[in-house]
């Protein structure tokens, strides 16, 4: 029985589908099936719309790939020259300073009878840092153990430290910083004479000042013309403070603020 | 979530017939993928199905061409049917039988969309000999793959 009405059923189905076939056949120009028709390209248009879309969209594949490869190696190569443009501009920055600080330097005066040799500094070890530097120019270049290092600040020399050792075309600067480095010095508002000796930071102090010698905050400091290695009149630094008396001692002391943080100088003069 | 695979097949081969017989006919000869489909539905579904799928993928070739509307739904319902009822008698799941239906099965659609255009509009809407020739056979390289797909796609 089950079998009867399931073939009773697809026949009436395909009855049925026959007869709207046979219709739409029959009178395609009758408004139900205009509109069927009608209805039914209302249903199908926009998957035709859609597909004439997505296969244009498909056509341009390729050639959006290869756009976009072109422009992915034109991206990795901008990146790239970008790269060397900062670099080239951290250098151009570098050389313009060194440029003002060296043009800075040609006004300067040399201390008399003395020739000089300019240096770059070029290793600053972490673990000295206020004690040694070394620079670029050595015995080839008529650089002598024990010669004066100054560099320039505001268009005056300022004594940076000494050559301490010297290879044939690097030195060792050993800075005024040094707790093993002193100069003999003058203080400019009179002419009260001590002994500079580096304390291994950025500060300087100056002992054997006469104890009834008037120090006053700010006063310059001068090489004296008893150091044996640098010329008279070469500034050091300024007084920062002064330390507090020892009623022990026979000499007062000072503390000294360099005139150019050694830790920073980038280019110096050796005099010969 | 039958119901949603079947419709998804359904939009997706009246999209691929649409695409295949606009962008890949050689010379005019595309396979009919429709007619094909019709018959695979009907193969593993049955009749019932494959008249449904087949009078809608037919409603959607008439809305596509200019002549004798109705011609493709009708042809395609009875393919469904026919087909349908076959698969009682004929095993349809080995490859050369199911070659030798969609050989058949195309000429007989042609001939009877043609035999209603002669009926109907008084001229015998002929195909061409390329594609009355073709056609069947690249139907019948086309039709395992479907039936391959469908068993993968939809029935498992």
């Amino acid at each position: 029985m089950k079998p009867h009405r399931e073939d009773r059923t697809v026949n009436i189905i395909l009855a049925s589908l026959c007869s709207v076939s046979l219709l739409m056949m029959l009178l395609p120009l009758s408004r139900p099936i205009r509109a069927v028709r009608a209805f039914v390209g209302h249903v199908f248009e926009p998957m035709m719309f859609a597909g004439a879309e997505g296969t244009e969209r498909l056509a341009l594949v390729p050639s959006r790939a290869r756009q976009l490869i072109v422009a992915d190696i034109e991206n990795r190569s901008l990146k790239d020259e970008f790269a060397r443009v900062g670099l080239l501009r951290a250098e151009l920055e570098s050389l313009r300073a060194e440029n003002a600080r060296l043009s800075a330097s040609l006004g300067l005066q040399l201390p008399e009878g003395r020739g000089a040799v300019w240096a770059r500094v070029m290793e600053r070890d972490p673990l000295t840092w206020y004690q040694s530097v070394a620079v670029d120019v050595g015995r080839a270049q008529g650089v002598g153990l024990n010669a004066a290092v100054l560099a320039q600040d505001e268009g005056q020399l300022v004594v940076i430290g000494r050559i301490a050792e010297v290879g044939e075309r690097t030195s060792k600067v050993l800075l005024v910083t040094d707790e093993f480095s002193s100069v003999a010095a003058y203080l400019s508002s009179g002419t009260v004479e001590g002994l500079i000796q580096g304390q291994g930071s950025e500060r300087l102090r100056m002992n054997y000042l006469h104890s009834e010698a008037v120090v006053v905050t700010g006063d310059e400091v001068r090489t004296s013309a008893t150091s044996a290695t640098f010329p008279p009149g070469i500034l050091i630094g300024t007084v920062a403070k002064p330390y507090a008396r020892d009623p022990f001692l026979t000499f007062q002391s000072v503390e000294i603020r360099p005139a150019v943080d050694p830790a920073s100088v980038k280019e110096v003069m050796i005099l010969k | 979530m039958k119901y949603f695979r079947m419709a998804f097949v359904f939009v997706l081969a009246a999209l691929a017939h649409w695409w295949w017989t606009t962008y890949l006919s050689f010379y005019g000869v595309a396979p009919h993928l429709l007619l094909v489909m019709t018959f695979v539905v009907a193969a593993r579904q049955g009749p019932v199905p494959a008249m449904c799928c087949g009078f809608a993928w037919g409603l959607f070739l008439d809305v596509s061409s200019l002549h004798l509307a109705g011609s493709s739904s009708m042809a395609l319902t009875i393919a469904g049917y026919l087909v349908g009822n076959i698969r009682r008698q004929v095993d349809v799941s080995s490859i050369a039988p199911q070659c030798v239906i969609l050989v058949v099965g195309t000429w007989a659609y042609f001939l009877f969309t043609g035999l209603a255009g002669l009926v109907v509009l008084k001229h015998f809407l002929w195909p061409g000999w390329a594609v009355f020739l073709l056609a069947p056979f690249y139907n019948s390289v086309l039709g395992p793959v479907l039936f391959w797909a469908w068993d993968v796609g939809v029935e498992s």
